[in-house]
């Protein structure tokens, strides 16, 4: 009788298993919505409204003080920007210097000392750990602390420097010397990259390696033919995400050489530009104006970027299914 | 007795009026107004200014007054956002520029209607003072501390006077007398300058510099009416003519002069001024606090420093020593109330206004236990300014010799115009005449589209 009733018990236990796991089958895409939900809800209330209401407020005069709907003044922000406006060549001009010399670096010395920290050497997790303090550092501590080693007269890089017999450099009153201190400081935070590039190299096959090594490859060969081709996915997402967080490039250049752009403004940068268009001049509707342009800016290159990156990118997998 | 020592007591003596001979709070009958009071008296000043609310509380039990120090840094864009919110403080801390940009936008009201009907007496200000206050013929403020004092006075090192074979008790008057003894005090070394007599630039913004200067030589930043700009007359472009030589020849260049000040402040111990490095500094009233604060000793040897007036071009018969009041971004505060707010709140802010403006426990006293001069006219007549402030007498010459300027709600844009030309100049990018030149077309276009624009609104 007793294991009739526990028979009928675990019978009835699998009906309901059973049942909850029909229930979540069939429900699965609404359970996979519930669980979205959260970061989805964060996504609307936080970029995508704020970026309908920026694109609307672009097409407005809204200044401040604007009470009520701002005036509708159709495109005359923008023609006001590519007619009118000398800094908008000037601070994009700066930007894509700083772009062009900074992401490029930055890559390369995140992706070398990636390449140091993947050797297998006794100590290697405290070696990884200390290259990545930097990056757990502040942005405004860790540009305080490199205003400080750019002080032309007391800071650690012209102190050195004239230590070894060179001449000093004004790295913060020069028009010339302005955006390489910018570049320098953007090599500050390579540890974010290195970290994913350390995990790409760790992804890598042991047996490439070794048949590698077995047909008489050199180490420059294992890194020409088999690290660099299959790191490209990781290069790509790197330089990818480079361009777009050196394109708003701003807090480190607001707290070394303040909102003009320090001297004859060759500091400054775009967002800059768009922060002075909205808070020293007020003109809200412009700065929108000036951000939605950066912002398709950004976007037209990053489609170009994915276009193009069939050609250099190796995707093994897809390789393999060609093949 | 000691210069510090009476300094101090007259701090001692604000802190006691707040804990002792301040009268018990009366009880208010009605509801209490909460009051933000979003002001930039940081640092020292925020005990004072903590003192000064004890004593309108006292006065006025409804008004509870909340004291929002805000910080320095980003100082344009948190009052901006907060003035444009819908739910601005009761009361905010405004410069010049601001007051009438927020004015334009109907962002603050006029306080006339207030005035009136409180009977406050304007004439206890000076007239340069509450005149920079109206905008398009209505008053928004009440001033506290004063605009004058910010450009006119400069404060100089007598022992390095004295080393250099110099008078220390004869200052430079003139441009030129400011050339020769600061090329016989400055020092170069490797890195640039080590000992400096002194820059006729800015640290920050090269703009409101060079209009100091341009008063010095006769000439005018724009037209009473502020619809005509008049800087690139002849005295204007040799005043940058010779600001542009004065920073080659003496300084070794605009770079130097930005190098020997880098990250240093003279609200600071670390300013050059504190170890013997610079002869003559361009100060603001608010210095002498400061001074005494970071070096009460120094401040207290006399012997050792004093005060001087803004040297003036010597070879223009019609130039004379003058300052500038109104121009800058950092001048002419007052205090304005927001329009969105209710009318009990506004009139409790108006209250608050009339207290700091003209209430001898009021800014008066503030500024007295700083060492500052204040807009109210009898306030400084206090003899025991002599004491706290041994240079006293000359702080009130260069009150009485600043000129106050047109300026309108698009100062902002007009004065980062005039400020890139000038590093132009100093940069050797343009001469300064095509600098000031090319300045002055752009910046007038941009007055007259305002005026236009204006002009349409109040027809």
């Amino acid at each position: 009788m007793q294991a009739s009733l526990k028979s009928k018990h675990v019978q009835h236990d699998a009906t309901r298993k059973l049942r909850l796991q029909e229930w979540w089958f069939r429900n699965r895409a609404l359970i996979g919505f519930a669980f979205i939900f959260p970061w989805f809800a964060g996504f609307i209330i936080f970029d995508a409204l704020p970026f309908i209401y920026n694109l609307y407020l672009s097409f407005t005069d809204y200044q401040i003080g604007t009470r009520g709907i701002p005036p509708w003044i159709g495109f005359e922000n923008y023609i006001d920007i590519f007619t009118d406006d000398k800094l908008f060549g000037k601070s994009m001009y700066n930007t894509v210097y700083y772009l062009g010399f900074s992401v490029p670096l930055r890559l390369v010395f995140a992706f070398l000392i990636a390449l140091i920290l993947n050797l297998r050497v006794r100590g290697m997790e405290l070696y990884r750990t200390l290259f990545y303090v930097p990056s757990v550092v502040p942005l405004v501590a860790a540009t305080v602390i490199f205003a400080g080693f750019l002080n032309t007269r007391y800071g650690f890089l012209n102190q050195f420097l004239v230590l070894i017999g060179a001449t000093p450099v004004r790295w913060l009153s020069s028009p010339d010397a302005i955006k390489p201190s910018l570049i320098l400081l953007s090599l500050w935070g390579f540890g974010g990259q290195m970290i994913i590039f350390l995990a790409g190299l760790q992804s890598i096959p042991e047996d490439l390696y070794e048949a590698a090594a077995i047909d008489g490859g050199t180490g420059w060969h294992r890194l020409v033919y088999i690290t660099v081709p299959l790191m490209t996915p990781t290069i790509f997402f790197n330089l990818l995400l480079g361009l777009i967080g050196g394109f708003q490039i701003f807090e480190q250049v607001f707290i070394l050489i303040g909102t003009n752009g320090g001297p004859l403004q060759a500091g400054l940068v775009y967002m800059l530009h768009v922060y002075n268009k909205a808070f020293r001049d007020f003109e809200f509707g412009y700065s929108a104006a000036l951000s939605v342009i950066l912002f398709l800016i950004i976007f037209v290159l990053t489609i170009m970027l994915v276009y193009t990156s069939n050609r250099w990118v190796f995707y093994g997998d897809a390789q393999d299914d060609e093949t | 007795m000691k210069v510090s020592r009476l300094f101090g007591l007259a701090i001692a003596v604000m802190m006691l009026f707040s804990l002792g001979l301040v009268p018990t709070l009366a009880q208010c009958d009605g509801e209490v107004i909460e009051l933000e009071f979003m002001n930039w008296w940081g640092a020292a000043r925020e005990a004072l200014m903590d003192t000064l609310i004890g004593h309108f509380e006292a006065e006025n039990p409804c008004v509870r007054v909340i004291n929002q120090v805000q910080p320095w840094d980003n100082r344009a864009e948190l009052l901006a956002t907060a003035a444009a919110s819908s739910n601005p403080p009761g009361i905010i801390m405004s410069t010049r520029p601001e007051t009438y940009q927020f004015a334009i936008s109907g962002l603050i009201i006029p306080i006339d209607s207030f005035v009136e009907a409180h009977g406050t007496d304007l004439s206890v200000f000076y007239d340069g003072e509450i005149g920079l206050q109206y905008w398009n013929g209505e008053l928004y403020g009440l001033p506290m501390p004063t605009a004058g004092g910010l450009t006119s006075l400069y404060i100089y090192n007598k022992d390095m006077l004295r080393d250099a074979g110099f008078d220390p008790e004869a200052p430079p008057k003139t441009w030129q007398e400011l050339e020769e003894m600061s090329a016989a005090i400055t020092v170069a070394d490797p890195m640039g300058v080590d000992v400096m007599g002194t820059q006729v630039i800015g640290i920050t913004g090269e703009d409101a510099s060079f209009v100091s200067w341009l008063y010095t030589n006769n000439g005018r930043y724009s037209s009473d009416d502020g619809r005509t700009l008049l800087f690139n007359s002849p005295e204007g472009i040799e005043t940058l003519e010779w600001m542009v030589n004065f920073t080659n020849n003496i300084n070794g260049g605009v770079e130097n002069v930005a190098d020997f000040f880098q990250d240093t402040a003279f609200a600071q111990g670390d300013h050059p001024w504190y170890d013997n490095q610079l002869a003559f500094l361009r100060i603001n009233t608010s210095f002498y606090g400061h001074y005494n604060v970071n070096d009460p000793e120094g401040y207290a040897d006399t012997s050792h420093w004093g005060t001087m007036l803004r040297p003036y071009n010597g070879d223009n018969p019609d130039a004379t020593h003058a300052g500038t009041t109104g121009y800058n971004y950092s001048g002419a505060w007052a205090y304005t109330i927001p329009a969105v707010h209710s009318p009990e709140k506004q009139e409790a802010a108006f209250k608050f206004a009339e207290f700091i403006g003209v209430h001898p426990l009021g800014g008066c006293a503030f500024l007295f236990a700083q060492s500052r001069p204040s807009p109210v006219r009898e306030c400084n007549e206090n003899p025991a300014y002599y004491e706290v402030n041994p240079t006293w007498s000359v702080v009130l010459e260069g009150l009485a010799t600043d000129v106050a300027v047109s300026i309108t709600p698009v100062q902002g844009q007009l004065a980062e115009i005039l400020a890139n030309a000038i590093e132009e100049a100093l940069f050797g990018v343009k001469s300064p005449a095509d600098a000031l030149n090319d300045a002055h077309a752009e910046m007038q276009a941009l007055l007259d589209e305002f005026w236009a624009e204006f002009d349409a609104d109040n027809m």
